[in-house]
């Protein structure tokens, strides 16, 4: 076959694939083509990331170890990528086991800790198959679907903590300050959940949306679920003959039940308070509540404190050092209230730059703003939203627009600049921020 | 006809020769054509397509997958290299002293040069196998991201579903080349990790002889003393996760190729 008729039937005629081809082509085709503009690109990737692994390779060597040995089995940790895997095989010794039976050949099964370590360890791969039939739609930044994000979040945070509890033994060696063994256990949950409900207040913030009260309330009664039932494991429970004091306060934490109680009380109020605040009031008022909320139960802290120390010495200093091993995790409750709340309650104008910054010039609002059609600046090309947030403004954008809110309408982004331009008006013209519409 | 040079004479000989009975012009032309006129049709991501002025800050992160396979690449030359001195027999023997070691123990010496090397050193062997190693850990670590970057920005919806399926595929297949990977030289790691491995597939959910169809399948035995599982994961890391990975990335980048990388504007 002659080359012609070879290169006449492979491409001709396919959509995509014209007459003309190579770099004589005449048509213009707009965008970076792969040779060279992409592979000096990647060639720059490849070439520092191989002298990186030269460097690591030639300065790191990783050891070998000792040889496998047959008669003794050494205590050994995974690689860091399937500790996850090993800390749930250590989690799954708190799941009932037994043989369960089925009739052969399909049973019986063997429930045991190795079994549960199987199921844990497939639990969060099967739902990533599943994912993209639950989750549809389009692809949305990670400020824009909060609830995938604080979800993903919540997953990652788990899985850190999976694998720092795969670590248990030695965690316990290093930091004994962190109690025992069961405390470790509530790692599995505590830390994700708090960062993962931070995440999505943050983030329905950082959107500048409004919380949805029915995703908000079962969240928040969750919470309180959660703090209940830690609370009732570690302190008032009775102590069981198999465990140490350490794991258990039981019955001799019953006289100091007050104490306790005002502790546990404290952190279970400022946690109510700020979550019901940042998610229902807008911020000026959330503000308003929050501010003296702080200073007060910061005096009642130290008032109620110093009565206990006062009255009670010794229950004082029971609570503060028995707490320590098992309950340091409700102590970290106020430091997550605390992140939340600053991140809840941004100023807003940080919040409308967020979203300007969506803007990918599509110049719609141009077209649709009536003020281009009559202003002499704005028949220059002026775009009101883009050098608005570019900064490129005299002011003139600022106070002649009508707040008609035509770009809005037919911004595919959905970007509300009149709300922007509102608000930059108000704090133009001194009135008080904030303030969700 | 006109005088030539012997060089082209030579060469026109030579490979007149090789044309007449393996005729790749035509084909090595079509694949230029083909090359030129494809490389003019990448999907362009929308900065480049509208000549924008903004760059969203997410878009460092695009690399990571790209970062993922060329530290796969990378594993792949220099396990090839290390192919070459490797054994991968795991039968225990004892050393003159009484300690125990095994031939794949003592290969891997030979790599990293280690005293204890029976044979000659591998010149520059550690260099090789440090590279392997920590671009293993650069591979696995890339892929974590990437998927954390695909996750966030939402880039598994509709039309990428299948993408994200293979990209998951790819994910548990570079766990297992972590896992097989560490269990080949034959030290305490190895032989703490294949018990912990054969354990779980013995206990996999289903009745007894599934999980001992998997252990003898996977490891090649149900007890760790008398598997020959060095042998049996050396194959899997050497011959089926490549081949079974090496398409699935190559079929996972050309479907990126075909649909553009998921932008979330």
């Amino acid at each position: 076959m002659e080359i012609e008729q070879v290169r006449e039937k492979v491409f001709e005629g396919r959509p995509g694939f014209p007459r003309e081809y190579g770099p004589d082509r005449t048509d213009r085709q707009p965008g970076y083509p792969f040779w060279p503009h992409e592979v000096y690109r990647d060639l720059v990737i490849i070439l520092l990331m191989t002298g990186i692994l030269f460097v690591l390779s030639a300065a790191i060597t990783p050891p070998v170890g000792p040889a496998k040995n047959p008669t003794i089995q050494p205590f050994i940790v995974p690689d860091w990528y399937l500790l996850f895997s090993w800390g749930l095989l250590k989690i799954a010794e708190i799941l009932p086991t037994g043989l369960v039976q089925i009739p052969a050949p399909f049973g019986p099964l063997n429930v045991d800790g190795a079994f549960w370590g199987d199921v844990l360890t497939a639990i969060p791969i099967i739902p990533l198959f599943l994912l993209p039939f639950v989750d549809k739609g389009r692809e949305e930044r990670p400020a824009k679907a909060p609830v995938r994000s604080a979800l993903g979040i919540f997953l990652i945070a788990w899985i850190f903590s999976a694998s720092f509890y795969a670590i248990n033994n030695l965690t316990i060696e290093k930091w004994p300050f962190l109690g025992s063994d069961d405390t470790l256990k509530w790692f599995f949950v505590i830390p994700p959940v708090l960062t993962g409900v931070a995440a999505y207040v943050g983030l329905r913030r950082l959107g500048y949306r409004e919380m949805y009260w029915w995703r908000v309330i079962p969240i928040g009664i969750g919470l309180f679920l959660l703090l209940l039932q830690v609370t009732d494991t570690f302190l008032l429970q009775p102590l069981d003959a198999g465990r140490s004091l350490g794991d258990h306060l039981g019955t001799l934490a019953q006289p100091q039940v007050q104490a306790l109680a005002f502790v546990v009380g404290m952190v279970v109020l400022m946690t109510a308070v700020v979550f019901y605040a940042v998610t229902f009031l807008d911020e000026r008022r959330a503000k308003a509540l929050l501010k003296p909320f702080f200073v007060l139960w910061l005096v009642v802290l130290l008032l109620v404190g110093k009565f206990i120390v006062d009255t009670q010495p010794s229950s004082f200093a029971y609570v503060l050092f028995q707490t320590m091993p098992s309950l340091h995790l409700i102590y970290g409750v106020p430091i997550f209230v605390l992140i939340t709340a600053a991140v809840g309650l941004r100023e807003p104008y940080s919040a409308y730059e967020y979203l300007l910054n969506e803007c990918y010039q599509c110049g719609k609002c141009h077209t649709a703003c009536p003020v281009t059609k009559v202003e002499d600046d704005a028949l220059g090309g002026l775009n009101l939203v883009y050098n608005t947030f570019k900064k490129q403004h005299d002011g003139v954008p600022l106070w002649t627009c009508l707040a008609c809110d035509a770009c809005s309408a037919v911004c595919p982004l959905d970007i509300q600049y009149s709300d922007y331009i509102l608000e930059e008006r108000a704090k133009g013209a001194g009135a008080p921020q904030g303030g969700e519409a | 006809m006109a005088k030539m040079d012997p060089i082209g004479r030579t060469n026109r000989f030579l490979f007149g020769w090789i044309r007449e009975r393996f005729p790749t012009v035509p084909w090595a032309d079509v694949t230029r054509q083909g090359v030129e006129t494809v490389q003019r049709q990448l999907p362009r991501s929308h900065t480049e397509k509208y000549e924008l002025k903004t760059v969203w800050y997410w878009y460092p992160l695009y690399c990571l997958g790209g970062i993922a396979f060329v530290a796969f690449l990378i594993t792949v030359i220099t396990g090839i290299v290390l192919g070459f001195y490797y054994i991968p027999d795991g039968t225990d023997t004892f050393t003159a002293a009484g300690l125990p070691t095994n031939p794949a123990k003592l290969s891997v010496a030979c790599i990293n040069g280690d005293s204890e090397c029976p044979y000659a050193a591998i010149p520059f062997g550690f260099i090789i196998r440090g590279m392997h190693h920590w671009s293993a850990h650069m591979m696995i670590a890339a892929v974590f991201l990437h998927m954390c970057r695909v996750y966030f920005t939402g880039a598994y919806k509709k039309p990428r579903e299948l993408n994200w399926i293979l990209g998951v595929i790819l994910l548990l297949i570079t766990l297992f080349f972590g896992y097989s990977g560490y269990l080949l030289p034959g030290n305490d790691l190895s032989g703490g990790a294949a018990t912990i491995g054969i354990n779980m597939a013995k206990a996999s959910p289903g009745p007894p002889w599934l999980g001992e169809f998997i252990a003898n399948l996977m490891f090649s035995g149900t007890d760790v003393l008398t598997a020959n599982y060095i042998l049996r994961m050396y194959w899997f890391h050497v011959f089926i996760l490549p081949l079974v990975g090496t398409l699935l990335m190559i079929l996972h980048m050309a479907l990126v190729w075909v649909q553009g990388v998921g932008e979330p504007h």
